[in-house]
């Protein structure tokens, strides 16, 4: 079957034609032929008859005269002419069978006369005999005087000259045959040639156009108007043509697009570039992405895109691989560290989108540039330790009056003893050099946490547990708390496990909300003089694989309307001056970097809580 | 669906069936005819069989036991000197009346049951007419023809060998005669009803034509019968100054009778198939004039003696085999087809067939039989003799025309408009050549 498609449709058509005409050809020749070799045959025993009845007729006379050589002429005559090849012999016998003359020049054969009577009832005979290993047909025919045979007639009919006649015959519709075929073969040749020859043209157009020649377009000249290639020829032209001129705008569309996107992914002041989907390979770039990384293209193109720095996989996989019927995802990672060919790094924001770039499925990534960005927000965040340092510096200096007055006071007691020269007992001493001691860490701790705190701090995450940050910002903050009648309650789980964070930014963290509580609570008191205690409940507590810290207070709550603005920068609700406003963006910066988040739950004049989640470690 | 070059796979293919269909053509060839055998019949170690069927009897018979005799003559003389090749040749002759069917069955009867070699001295045009299928067929010549029928010379049968010249020549050498030297233009034309007498109608005609001329007047008879009166009144009515005459010697003859009873006295010229002797013989007196053309020389009662050494050679055996009979212009054609018999049996050779006996006679050229006259044959030309003679009664006895121009142009009138330039009787080569039409 492979080779039958494989034949073209032109030698299809020829082959088939030719076959049909070859296969009634042959039955019409075959079909006629055996009529008309019964015909002829039957014709020339007819002719034959003929001639014996007019032999017959004439030998009557000579054979009652017994005029013997007049019987030899009119048998010589029978055989006279074209005859004489279709007839082997004429002889006329009596009607004892003796012969009395015969057309032949040699001795006629013995058993001849005899050879085919004529049945008592019958007009003829015929009938086939072989004379010197021919056939001859013998046609017998009475010669009669009233109703008494006198004599018998018999002509014989030369077989071979009838399969003579046949063969003719035969040749001359061989020939026909042949004749007709070739006429059919060369027809149809055309035929198959005309039909074909336009869609060939259009084959060959097509070809041109698939090979991306946009300019070929069918000849309007070529012959797909022939006078019997039919209508379904030229609608297909012209169909063909239809969709040439489209797929030409469509060609333009998308060149034009392409030169859009092109020019606009090769200006694009960001890096930009397109990653298979399964591998993250780097497919393209643009010219920013090299001058960003410092790769050339060609070198960009043999790399992995997480060979330029971090990324967050398991979010990319998750929608390279989701649902593509939805509206496109894409993801956001807002601070990745990359690395540029001078091993420098710096932090990008990127964006990653599944796309169709020439027929892949690829990743575009955007890369912004945040570095700059993160330093004014390790700037910021700094300088709102400062403000923060700065607001704290009170209560610090409440917190350090304490031991100074203690150590102040026991000093005082010193001196006032050593001048009345009264002696100290060792015991008192002992208690006085320890309380004093005691005092001294006490001041020292405090100073500490408050240089701990204005540290720029390193940027390395640590397994660390809620416990201890909590518990150096409340050796900071605690004594401001209770002097301002807040008190602090903890439900710290103490069975939570740790979770990979900086410990300087929980601590910032949590001083930040403590801060923001005992703001609100002493906001509350100016609004609703009811001197009512404060609260700050800090409770920790472990929720699926989250470690979970909440802060609540009593304070004012939060409205609803600015609920979504307080992590703005610069969103403050405090009067001016008070504050910039940066404490809960920088906070907000902080938790989402260590991957957590922050929820808030409040009743305005009643309380808010502030839920901070963070990711638990994932145990190696 | 990719495109696929056009293989010539059609043009291959076209003499594939080119051959194809040559083959089963060529399985249509013709079938062999069956051979013939090659025949040898007749010739034994010690004889070779000749037939003749000729007219012995009936109001021809003159013709046929003259020629018959004048060849016996000739063959008699060879067997008495041993034969040919030690065989002697013996006739077998049959008598067929002039009729053209009993020539047709004695003929197959020679063929058939006497199996001759060869067939000799048939005469008379439509009896030798009849054979031509059948002596075809059996593929056996007839050597010598007493007839100068056109039918038997043209086309060229292999089978049939005349010696004598044609009725074509003969009628055109005497209109050519009778137009050009006697200035007679109307010529009527009184023929036999059967294929002689129109063959030498149609002679005569062709011959007229050349002149642009056509026959006044022309009268026929039935073979056979004698019944002439009609004949020669329409012609006489006619006014015809010469009457060209194709018949036998009795019908001419009383032709000629009849229209010197009439008074009306023409030119008569009669072919030499008419029996020129026995014509002279019953017309006696009224003979005179009466201008024969022949196809040999005039053959010389003894004791004159021929300068032509086959003329004298026929005559001595002629007495010496048949001494009743006279020496005339039939016996001597019958002597001369002996001649070529002879002459051809010798060159074939001692292997003996018919096709290399006929292709002896082929052979013979510028062969001498004493006539003056030389015998040519060849693949082309199987008549022998070209020459026509012209002769004319004169007291009873046959003189060789010289000169035309002497002829008196009325029969039976011994004046001539040139008497005075014909004073001398020219020698036996002084002859009218007639050219083969």
């Amino acid at each position: 079957m492979d080779l039958f498609r494989q034949i073209s449709l032109k030698n299809k058509i020829f082959f088939s034609t030719l076959a049909v005409i070859l296969l009634l050809s042959i039955v019409i020749a075959l079909l006629a032929r055996w009529s008309l070799v019964s015909s002829l045959t039957d014709g020339l025993k007819q002719q034959g008859l003929g001639i014996a009845y007019a032999v017959a007729e004439n030998c009557r006379r000579h054979i009652l005269t017994e005029n013997i050589p007049e019987l030899t002429s009119l048998m010589f005559d029978a055989r006279q002419g074209e005859e004489s090849l279709l007839i082997a012999y004429v002889f006329v016998v009596d009607k004892e069978n003796r012969v009395l003359a015969h057309s032949m020049v040699t001795a006629l054969p013995n058993q001849l006369p005899a050879a085919n009577p004529i049945a008592a009832e019958s007009f003829y005979s015929i009938k086939a005999l072989k004379i010197h290993a021919a056939t001859v047909y013998d046609i017998a025919v009475p010669v009669k005087e009233g109703i008494y045979r006198i004599g018998t007639v018999h002509v014989g009919l030369q077989k071979s000259h009838i399969d003579a006649l046949i063969g003719r015959l035969r040749t001359t519709f061989l020939g026909f045959i042949a004749g007709i075929t070739i006429l059919f073969f060369w027809i149809s040749h055309l035929l198959a040639k005309q039909v074909t020859r336009p869609i060939l043209q259009l084959v060959r157009v097509a070809d041109e156009i698939s090979r991306g020649n946009p300019d070929i377009a069918p000849d309007t000249d070529c012959p797909i108007r022939p006078r019997f290639a039919g209508d379904e020829v030229i609608q297909l032209a012209n169909s063909f043509t239809n969709m040439t001129a489209r797929l030409k705008h469509t060609e333009a569309e998308i060149r034009r697009s392409e030169d859009k996107y092109r020019s606009l992914f090769n200006s694009g002041p960001n890096p930009i570039f397109v990653l298979d989907k399964e591998t993250l390979k780097i497919l393209d770039a643009n010219p920013n992405a090299e001058e960003f990384y410092g790769y050339s293209k060609s070198e960009l193109r043999d790399m992995v895109f997480s060979q330029l720095g971090t990324f967050d996989h398991d979010r990319i996989n998750q929608m390279a691989h989701g649902d593509t019927a939805g509206p496109i995802d894409c993801v956001v990672m807002e601070k990745e560290r990359h690395i540029n060919k001078e091993n420098r790094w710096f932090f990008v924001k990127l964006k990653a989108c599944p796309a169709r770039y020439r027929d892949r499925e690829v990743i575009i990534v955007a890369a912004t540039d945040i570095t700059e960005f993160i330093e004014q927000e390790a700037h910021l965040v700094q300088a709102s330790k400062m403000t923060t340092l700065g607001e704290m510096s009170a209560g610090v200096a409440h917190e350090l009056n304490q031991p100074l007055n203690a150590i102040r006071m026991g000093s005082d007691y010193l001196k006032m003893m050593v001048s009345e020269n009264r002696p100290i007992p060792d015991s008192d001493l002992k208690e006085l050099a320890e309380a004093m001691c005691a005092q001294v860490d006490r001041a020292s701790r405090i100073i500490n946490h408050l240089r701990n705190f204005g540290r720029k701090p390193d940027l390395a995450q640590h397994p660390v547990r809620f416990k201890e940050p909590i518990e150096s910002v409340l050796a900071i903050i605690g004594q401001q708390l209770s002097l301002q009648n807040i008190e602090v309650q903890l439900a710290l789980e103490d069975s939570l496990p740790p979770i990979l964070a900086n410990r300087n930014h929980l601590e910032q963290i949590f001083f930040n909300l403590i801060s923001n509580a005992r703001d609100a609570i002493i906001q509350s008191r100016a609004t609703t003089p009811a001197a009512r205690s404060g609260v700050i409940r800090i409770g920790s507590f472990r929720e699926n694989d989250s470690a979970v810290l909440t802060v609540t207070d009593n304070g004012t709550g939060i409205p609803e309307d600015i609920r979504d603005r307080i992590f703005e920068p610069f969103f403050t609700t405090k009067d001016v001056g008070k504050g910039m406003g940066l404490g809960l963006s920088i906070i907000y910066g902080l938790v989402r970097d260590h991957g957590g988040r922050i929820d808030i739950e409040s009743e305005t004049g009643s309380h808010t809580t502030f839920k901070l989640s963070f990711p638990l470690m994932v145990r190696q | 669906m990719r495109f696929r070059a056009d293989w010539n796979g059609p043009k291959r293919f076209f003499p594939l069936l080119l051959g194809f269909l040559c083959g089963v053509l060529s399985c249509f060839s013709s079938e062999d005819a069956p051979t013939i055998p090659e025949s040898i019949a007749g010739v034994s170690d010690t004889q070779i069989m000749v037939g003749a069927s000729l007219a012995l009897t009936g109001h021809a018979s003159y013709l046929g036991t003259q020629s018959l005799q004048g060849a016996m003559s000739y063959i008699r003389h060879i067997n008495e000197l041993g034969g040919i090749y030690g065989r002697s040749i013996t006739v077998i002759a049959h008598d067929d009346g002039y009729d053209p069917s009993r020539c047709l069955a004695n003929t197959q009867r020679l063929i058939i049951q006497d199996k001759v070699f060869t067939l000799f001295c048939y005469v008379g045009t439509p009896t030798t007419l009849k054979i031509i299928p059948v002596i075809t067929e059996a593929r056996i010549p007839v050597v010598g023809m007493l007839t100068g029928a056109d039918a038997l010379r043209s086309p060229v049968n292999r089978y049939l060998i005349n010696v004598r010249a044609s009725y074509y020549q003969e009628t055109g050498a005497a209109v050519g005669h009778m137009v050009g030297d006697l200035g007679i233009d109307k010529i009527a034309v009184f023929y036999q009803y059967d294929a002689y007498g129109f063959d030498g109608l149609r002679g005569t005609e062709l011959a007229l034509k050349q002149y642009g001329l056509v026959p006044v007047a022309k009268g026929t008879y039935i073979r056979g019968t004698l019944a002439v009166e009609k004949a020669m009144a329409s012609i006489a009515d006619s006014g015809a100054e010469a009457v060209v005459m194709i018949g036998t010697y009795d019908l001419c003859a009383n032709f000629i009778t009849l229209a010197k009873h009439r008074g009306y006295a023409p030119l008569f010229y009669c072919v030499s198939f008419v029996g020129a002797d026995e014509l002279a013989r019953r017309l006696g007196a009224d003979g005179d004039g009466v201008i024969v053309s022949q196809v040999v020389p005039p053959p010389r009662q003894p004791p004159d003696a021929s300068p032509l050494w086959g003329i004298a050679e026929y005559t001595a055996l002629l007495s010496k085999y048949y001494p009743e009979s006279l020496p005339n212009f039939v016996g001597m054609e019958g002597y001369l087809n002996a001649r070529v018999l002879v002459e051809g049996l010798r060159r074939a050779g001692r292997n003996l067939d018919r096709e290399g006996f006929i292709d002896a006679i082929e052979s013979i050229q510028h062969y001498d039989a004493g006539t003056g006259t030389p015998l040519n044959f060849g693949p082309a030309d199987h008549q022998g003799f070209d020459r026509v003679y012209f002769t004319r009664i004169e007291n009873g006895k046959f003189e060789l025309i010289t000169d035309w121009r002497g002829i008196p142009r009325k029969a039976g009138s011994m004046e001539t408009p040139f008497q005075a330039l014909n004073d001398e009787k020219s020698g036996m080569n002084g002859s009218v050549q007639a050219n083969k039409p």
